[in-house]
């Protein structure tokens, strides 16, 4: 079995006492409980302000258990991306932000769009999945 | 007054895939300028299929400013110490189906916080699960 594991520390001192959190976990295909995530997307681009582009080009198999990340590492604080999925706008990832969300891809709309503002944006991306629609040659 | 997030990713689908491992402190939009608002940590227990608000903008305490910078966590803890992987909860922003955390999955994100994308929940079944977040934000 293909083993992916994804960790998250979280602190913050914006409360009395200092928060933290850690959690871990391994990526399993949909539905299961012994057999993990097989497959996967690593890039990355750079996109010009005011580009609109879906970051996964080819479609995962839909309603599955695919998780996405994505990272700005444009160093400038100033410049951003949007993300929107299925015309619905998620947030803004910031220079230096990361993202890290289950993405279910449920039909042929819900890519994950980004759009570049500031300058030229360094995208990082990953993409782990158990299928994929490829494009034909 | 700092908030920081650290995500480290290993996998040994692809050979030679080494891992990735970001740190990212939360700062307000555009700015070099920590963030400095926060829901604090709470959990949800669902037991009924059906989408429902784990966050309602609009019924805030103190308002988030729209698009910018704000973060959230989320986590499917299951239930009582028992993590069920096969079943999981469908994360929604404003009725549109993110993805789904299957026990023990996690999630972090960026949100918009204008009032009309709650953050909605929708288990896949009945049985009883916790989900825990905490959402990160700049005051309006």
């Amino acid at each position: 079995m293909a083993t992916t594991t994804a960790a998250v520390t979280l602190t913050s001192d914006l409360l009395s006492d200092n928060m933290s959190v850690s959690a871990s976990t391994t990526c399993m295909k949909a539905g299961t409980t012994a057999d993990g995530l097989d497959q996967m997307e690593y890039g990355y681009v750079e996109i010009a302000s005011g580009t609109a582009y879906d970051i996964i080009g080819n479609t995962p198999t839909a309603s599955k258990a695919s998780k996405l990340y994505i990272k700005n590492h444009s160093t400038d604080e100033t410049y951003y991306i949007s993300v929107v999925l299925d015309a619905q706008a998620i947030g803004k990832l910031y220079g230096g932000d990361w993202m890290f969300i289950p993405a279910d891809f449920h039909d042929a709309n819900a890519d994950v769009e980004i759009t570049a503002t500031g300058g030229t944006n360094k995208i990082c991306y990953a993409l782990f999945h158990e299928g994929t629609t490829l494009v034909a040659s | 007054m700092a908030t920081t997030a650290t995500i480290s990713i290993s996998s040994d689908i692809a050979p030679g895939f080494s891992g990735i491992s970001e740190s990212m402190t939360l700062t307000q939009a555009g700015t070099l300028i920590d963030i400095d608002s926060t829901t604090g940590f709470a959990i949800r227990k669902l037991a009924a299929t059906g989408a429902v608000d784990l966050v309602t903008m609009a019924n805030e305490l103190v308002e988030p400013k729209d698009s910018v910078a704000a973060k959230i966590y989320i986590r499917n803890i299951g239930y009582r110490g028992t993590i069920d992987k096969s079943v999981g909860v469908t994360i929604g922003v404003n009725a549109e189906p993110i993805g789904k955390l299957y026990g023990g999955d996690w999630m972090v994100m960026p949100l918009t916080c204008i009032d009309a994308d709650d953050i909605t929940v929708n288990p896949d079944t009945a049985d009883t699960v916790v989900i825990e977040y905490v959402l990160f934000y700049e005051e309006a």
